[in-house]
Parts: C-alpha cells; structure tokens; sequence
C-alpha cells in the first residue's frame, strides 16, 4: 500500500545537506567525513552530490582537500528548495478521477491547505535555522549533562 | 509525499455518509456510486473502516452503513490513520526504533520531519467530519440532493 511518505532519496539526502551545512564551515567538507557521521554509504553519497550539484544546491571542490560546499550562504537556502530537488512535488495528492463535488470539494478544503501548511513550513525554514535549531539541542545536552 | 488514494477515497465516502445518509443508512453500492468510486475498492475500504470502528453495519432490508462516531469526533486524521496505519512522512516521527541508522541517537534531520509531519497534522486532526458537512452543505446551497457529480 502506498503510504505519505518521503523517500530514501528524501530523507538520505537532506541528512546530507544538513551535514554538510553544519560541517564545511565556510569551507567544503568530503562525502568521506559526511558517510562516516551520518552512517551513508559513500556510493550512494556520490550519486546523490552529482545529483544536488546538477541541481544548483552544492559546489564541487577537486583537490586533495576537496569535498563539496553549499552554493549559496546558508540562512539563503530554504527548505522548499532542497526538498523540491530531491522529492519533486511536496504536495499530499495527485489529481486524479473522475471530478466528483465531493471530491473537488476535500482538495480545495482539506488537501490543498494540508499542502498550504507544509509548504509555509518549507518555504519559512532555512539551512541556517535547522543548523541553528541543531545548535541549541547540542547546548541544551551538553547543559542538562552537567 | 503522497496520500494513499485509499484514504483519500476512505474520507470521501465518509463524508458521502454525513451528507447523504442522515435519513436512511446507505450501501456501499451507492456510496461508491456517489463517490465514483468501484464498488469493489469502496468495498475493501468500508471493511477497514468498519475494523477500525469508524463505521458499522445495520442488517436488515433497510440495512447499510452508519458512522461509528459522532461525526464531530470523526477527524480527517482518525480517517487516514485507520487506513493508513499513521500520518507522518518519515515514521521515525511516529517511532524513533523504526530507524536503523547508527546516527539515529543524534539525527540531525528528524526535526525537519517533526515540522512537517505538525504542519499536516495541525489540519488533519482538527477537521471533523461535522465540520466538512457543514461546509459542503454551505457550499452545494441546499441543492445537495439533487447532482452530485
């Protein structure tokens, strides 16, 4: 049965980007750094980086200290973006069938501001809140351990 | 990030209910005929629903389907989760041992998942079947008995 759900692509990959947001530090960081923390196979990192490069999301640096970057700053980078690049459409239903009133009626009324809520979400977060958010956790942890 | 079209026709065919079935209870035959839905699909779906308590069965020559609720305890969200097990788009959301990643104690994208699973939940829960009745009634302008296609 086909569930709501995001995708290996999805979610692998946005795992991705956050590491790497969090790790190149104004510089880049190597998929070998980002498999190893985030428990990714490398291979399935290399294809996922063509991927997001093609796409415009990340830089690629050649060299012995190279690795990739995000290409834009991070507080400019949305959610939307990475999550439309690698999901496609977020929305929660496709249109299909036979148009019923009922039917045009739960999409513009439950479907659509379902949609709506998400996509505020997407577009309102950037990288830069999400590393943030991932700051205040590490703080909160490191407090609550002493 | 898509429902199940099973879930979508689950509400669907509940909310056909609450519209049309005040005065005498329905069959799944005219519910799926209503909904433009196979019999057969809308058959699979009622017998879930029924598992789940949100509708139940009156025998009889008279008999069919009657809502198991109150139609404003009957949310959107109870709808989807009985057919669909939950409502989430990543179920670690639901249940953080369903992931197997070693990075899983100190994951760094869970609570992007946790956002937008309360961004589809904040709607989902809160709608009631009561309240889409009222809406659509609203809606259709008191013709609702006559074309409802």
């Amino acid at each position: 049965m086909r569930k709501m759900k995001i995708s290996t692509k999805g979610r692998y990959g946005l795992r991705a980007m956050i590491d790497l947001a969090v790790n190149s530090n104004g510089g880049c960081a190597s998929l070998a750094g980002i498999s190893e923390r985030q428990d990714l196979s490398l291979n399935y990192l290399e294809s996922i980086f063509s991927y997001l490069k093609r796409a415009g999301l990340v830089i690629g640096i050649a060299g012995a200290q190279g690795g990739y970057m995000l290409a834009k700053p991070a507080d400019e980078i949305t959610l939307y973006e990475i999550m439309t690049v690698l999901e496609g459409d977020m929305s929660v239903y496709d249109k299909f069938g036979p148009t019923t009133k009922i039917r045009s009626f739960l999409n513009k009324n439950v479907w659509d501001v379902i949609d709506k809520n998400v996509n505020e979400v997407l577009t309102g977060t950037t990288m830069a809140d999400v590393i943030k958010n991932i700051e205040n956790n590490r703080l909160s942890e490191d407090c609550s351990a002493l | 990030m898509k429902l199940s079209t099973k879930s979508r026709y689950a509400l669907e065919g509940m909310l056909y209910m609450a519209v049309y079935g005040k005065d005498r209870l329905l069959t799944v035959k005219e519910i799926a005929a209503g909904t433009a839905v196979s019999p057969a699909y809308m058959e699979q779906i009622f017998f879930t629903l029924k598992k789940a308590g949100l509708v139940s069965t009156v025998r009889g020559a008279k008999g069919g389907f009657t809502l198991g609720y109150p139609e404003n305890e009957i949310t959107v969200g109870r709808i989807i989760r009985a057919i669909d097990g939950d409502l989430v788009p990543v179920s670690c959301v639901a249940n953080l041992s369903s992931c197997k990643s070693k990075a899983r104690s100190n994951c760094i994208s869970r609570y992007v998942w946790i956002r937008i699973s309360d961004a589809i939940a904040k709607t989902a829960d809160k709608q009631t079947l009561e309240m889409l009745k009222d809406q659509f009634m609203k809606e259709s302008d008191g013709a609702e008995n006559e074309d409802i296609h």
